[in-house]
């Protein structure tokens, strides 16, 4: 017997077949987890609405003038409010912290991939870990009492040798409590995160790409600079991005190592001027007015949203970098 | 007669293993001359350290190293040289600051560490109250508290979350992980904001445990649900396979097949999750009252916890109470190291569940 | 050859599958009569384990799947409304290439494990236990150590373990996809026995890269082939012996004497 097919020449209707749950026990279980995953979702949607019903009042009054204005006064009726100052402060700490953190991260990640023996590489490792589970309040204490002394002395150095640049300029003589030094503390609040992504990257990446660099005669620094930065950009401005939301949100550890003050502080990293969005909602909300509060939420929203949109990018980046990951 | 070869002795090292003695001379010279050198100027010309560090040491060392570079390898030897020192100096400054935390926690803390610390509250004490009464008994049961809660409400959600990440079909996958991925970046104090304005401005609450414990959620539950979905990725897909070829159910294969196999993943994430919330500070300050007594009671009443009771400490700024944020921060960093310790043994592997082979 | 449909236990009819808007198989019309063994053997990427795939409908687990045809089980559709696709699972077993024993649980939990996965109940689980295992020739082996995780077998152990598992479900109809594909020979010809004891009670179809295996086993053989992009066909079918010794078709010819896949 031959074949016995029946060619029929024209094409054959699809059946639609079973996608959805069709047993009880089934349907239970895959309700549940999708009701666990939508509520999940509200809960970031629900975090928006509640801040903004509360910071429409302020914001309803003061216009765009909230973000871009930079008076923050309580003598008048109803009280001014407007968060340039910590706007900017808040920008100002995330890109050095971010300036700080990255060299460290890729220096970490490059020493573990690809430099360190395996025992040094896997202790390097333990110890990012370590970093990033540290309560950002144990970090501000060691900040305030142990670190601020010493970079005290590094910013006064700065100021002393580069002090011609606009950068490190400092009339008053007082290195404390500045954007520099709650610099610092942000880099080390984010090199972990910056890291793990970095060494992802770094460990996933084809080795065939690697040796053959080092085949046509590269050195370890040609390979870096000309094989494995380039492939690795974008989950390396990925990681960056996270860790630059965090900065933005970063609360407790630079509440203790920065002054706030509600003059704009353009990039006087060693002056004790400006501040950041969050630490000044953790040191009014406590004693507001119904009305103060309002222009606090406001300025949580702002903090809310903007965190929101780089994570948002910043996965989307670090995935399409990852495409093991699917 | 067949001819016998004799085998050849074999060489100890292995040609590319051959280093010859002018390289080791000149590297080690290059490794620990600089430094010696950089030391004696700074103490000969009484250098601050840090300048010292970094005026002194750090040029003479990569002038060194670029020197030995060239002279060994050339433009390679140069460029490879330079880029050792970055690695190595950087790596070094982030085990430094991470050193430096760690051991001035532990001998700051360890000042304070004395029975009553631990084991009595602070009633009655005021921030200048001699260091040997009171405690921060009733801000670790507050913290067991709030945290348990927590815990009690987000495993579950964080687990169904993970569970329609890996096992449903739904077409909503990609953008319910997104956004859970975005999650994870939410400012702390913004999740205090957030039941601060929806239940405590409304008046709905007074600021008790169980506001700060829903604080809390929002910022434990992308922990748990990405470390879970992980663990729930690893369970290979011929074992789903196996369970609905035998006609199970989604519901009975998850339960009996997936969950078994990645049960020490979801351990993992319940231990990351408790570490990623137990030091939050800034969305309690926000939602729960301050509290001198011990109060296990999250639906009622004013509660404290470790990392609230080390902010207010250190706030008060007298000499004993900073002593005691001190030694509050070696509390919840012990209590970190724990769960970090905990969560790196129990999903050390990362692997599925394997029992031992047997001999 | 007379094949009679009416003596036919599963029938395909018309069988096309597209992966998303790819065809991938077209207009596969085989019957598998009882107790009889049907092999499936064709190059890589043909479809045939696809095939295998749409007859207990593990088929429609994979996202974008598209089929059109019918499968019929004594003469009623599988995939009919109403059908649930479950319970033709149950009636329907499946071996899959690499063994997958469940590994949090015991042997013998292992060969009750369909048992409870379908919620059904049993009673005297420790006679289905030896009864299943026997079947599977591998009762011996493992009589003593019923408690100890599955696992522990050898590759070839764990496979029998796995056919173990099926048959505990008492199946009408066993599909197997190249089961033998990661064993060793020794533990290759015990499954092959095995085979062929199961044919006496139920029907068996099996998809295999292996022709003598396909020669040794099999009562019946389908040659399937995907040419150039073409989605693919069945292009032979017929007895075993007269697809491997007397081919109608030139390119079935080159296929079984080696000449190309």
């Amino acid at each position: 017997m031959a074949a016995e097919q029946t060619k029929s020449g024209s094409t054959p209707q699809r059946r639609t077949l079973t996608v959805k749950p069709t047993l009880l026990g089934d349907k239970v279980f895959f309700g549940i987890t999708s009701f666990t995953a939508y509520f999940s979702i509200a809960l970031v949607g629900l975090v928006l609405v509640f801040l903004l019903i509360r910071a429409w009042p302020a914001l309803q009054h003061e216009g765009i003038n909230f973000l871009i204005g930079s008076t923050w006064d309580d003598s008048v009726q109803p009280m001014v409010m407007q968060i340039f100052p910590m706007l900017w402060g808040s920008i100002l700490l995330a890109l050095l912290g971010v300036l700080l953190a990255v060299p460290m991260a890729i220096a970490l990640a490059y020493l573990i991939e690809f430099l360190a023996p395996k025992p040094i590489a896997r202790v390097a490792t333990l110890l990012v870990d370590l970093l990033a589970a540290l309560p950002s309040v144990v970090i501000g204490l060691w900040g305030l009492f142990v670190f601020t002394p010493v970079a005290e002395g590094w910013s006064e150095l700065l100021h002393k040798t580069l002090g011609w640049l606009p950068f490190f300029a400092n009339e008053t003589g007082n290195f404390s409590r500045s954007p520099f030094i709650a610099g610092w503390i942000v880099a080390v609040m984010i090199v972990p995160i910056i890291t793990s992504v970095t060494r992802e990257i770094f460990s996933q990446m084809d080795r065939d790409l690697i040796n053959a660099a080092k085949a046509l005669g590269g050195g370890m620094a040609s390979t870096l600079t000309r094989v494995i930065l380039p492939t690795a950009s974008g989950g390396i401005v990925g990681g960056t991005l996270l860790g630059l939301g965090r900065a933005l949100g970063e609360t407790v550890a630079i509440f203790f190592v920065l002054n706030l003050s509600f003059d704009i502080n353009w990039f006087d990293v060693s002056e004790a001027r400006g501040g950041s969005i969050a630490s000044m909602i953790l040191s009014k909300l406590g004693e507001a007015t119904d009305y103060e509060i309002s222009g606090l939420m406001a300025a949580g929203v702002v903090l809310f949203v903007s965190t929101l949109i780089i994570n948002f990018i910043a996965g989307y980046i670090v995935n399409r970098a990852q495409p093991w990951r699917k | 007669m067949a001819q016998v070869t004799q085998a050849l002795p074999r060489p100890k090292q292995a040609p590319w293993q051959r280093r010859n003695l002018k390289n080791i001379v000149l590297i080690t010279l290059a490794s620990v001359l600089p430094s010696l050198l950089a030391i004696a100027i700074t103490v000969a010309f009484s250098i601050d350290g840090a300048i010292g560090l970094v005026a002194v040491f750090l040029p003479i060392q990569i002038l060194a190293t670029v020197a030995v570079g060239q002279y060994l390898y050339k433009k390679r030897g140069r460029q490879d040289a330079v880029l050792m020192i970055f690695t190595i100096f950087f790596s070094t400054l982030v085990v430094v600051l991470l050193t430096s935390v760690l051991v001035s926690v532990f001998q700051r803390g360890a000042a304070m560490m004395r029975l009553s610390f631990i084991s009595q509250n602070a009633t009655y004490i005021s921030s200048t109250t001699s260091l040997d009464y009171g405690g921060l008994g009733h801000a670790m049961l507050g913290s067991l508290a709030i945290v348990g809660f927590t815990t009690l409400v987000t495993v579950p959600l964080g687990v169904g979350v993970a569970i329609y990440l890996t096992e449903s079909r739904s077409g909503s996958r990609g953008i319910v992980r997104s956004l859970i991925q975005s999650m994870s970046g939410l400012p702390s104090v913004v999740s205090g904001m957030f039941i601060y304005s929806a239940l405590i401005v409304t008046g709905v609450s007074h600021q008790i445990g169980l506001t700060g414990s829903l604080a809390l959620i929002p910022l434990m539950l992308p922990t748990v649900a990405r470390v879970c979905e992980e663990a729930l990725r690893l369970v290979p897909g011929d074992l789903r396979s196996a369970a609905l070829g035998l006609g199970a159910p989604s519901y009975r294969m998850f339960l009996q097949v997936v969950l078994p196999a990645a049960r020490t993943g979801i351990i993992t994430a319940v231990l990351l999750g408790v570490a990623r919330v137990i030091g939050e500070t800034a969305p309690l300050l926000l939602t729960v009252n301050a509290a001198a007594n011990t109060n296990l009671n999250i639906f009622d009443g004013p509660i404290e916890t470790l990392p609230t009771f080390l902010f207010r400490n250190l706030s008060y700024g007298t000499d004993n109470s900073i002593q005691r944020a001190w030694g509050a921060a070696l509390v919840v960093l012990f209590l970190v190291l724990i769960i970090f310790t905990l969560a790196r043994t129990v999903g050390g592997d990362k692997k599925v569940a394997k029992p031992k082979k047997r001999k | 050859m007379n094949l009679s449909t009416a003596t036919s236990h599963l029938r395909s009819e018309d069988i096309n599958v597209w992966f998303g808007e790819r065809h991938v198989l077209a207009d596969v019309n085989l019957d598998f009569p009882s107790n009889q063994v049907t092999a499936l053997i064709g190059p890589s990427g043909c479809g045939k384990s696809t095939f295998l795939r749409t007859l207990n409908r593990m088929h429609e687990l994979i996202p974008s799947a598209g089929l059109a045809g019918s499968v019929l089980l004594d003469g009623q559709d599988i995939y009919g409304d109403g059908v649930n696709p479950v319970d033709v699972r149950i009636k329907i077993g499946m071996v899959f290439q690499k063994p997958n024993p469940f590994p949090t649980m015991s042997i013998k939990e292992n060969i009750l494990s369909g048992l409870k996965l379908s919620g059904r109940k049993f009673v005297n689980g420790d006679d289905i236990v030896e009864t299943s295992l026997r079947r599977a020739s591998i009762w011996n082996e493992v009589k003593d150590r019923l408690g100890e995780p599955a696992i522990s077998l050898s590759g070839g152990q764990q496979q029998r373990l796995c056919i173990a598992r099926s048959l505990a479900m008492e199946p009408e109809v066993l599909l197997m996809d190249e089961p033998c594909s990661a064993l060793d020979p020794g533990s290759t010809r015990r499954i092959e026995e095995t085979i062929e004891e199961l044919s006496e009670a139920m029907t068996i179809v099996i998809v295999t890269h292996n022709m003598q295996q396909a020669q040794r086993v099999s009562h019946q053989t389908a040659f399937f082939l995907a040419e150039d992009g073409n989605p693919g066909t069945v292009v032979e079918f017929g007895s075993t012996d007269d697809v491997f010794n007397r081919p109608v078709d030139a390119r079935t010819n080159d296929y079984v004497n080696g000449h190309f896949g």
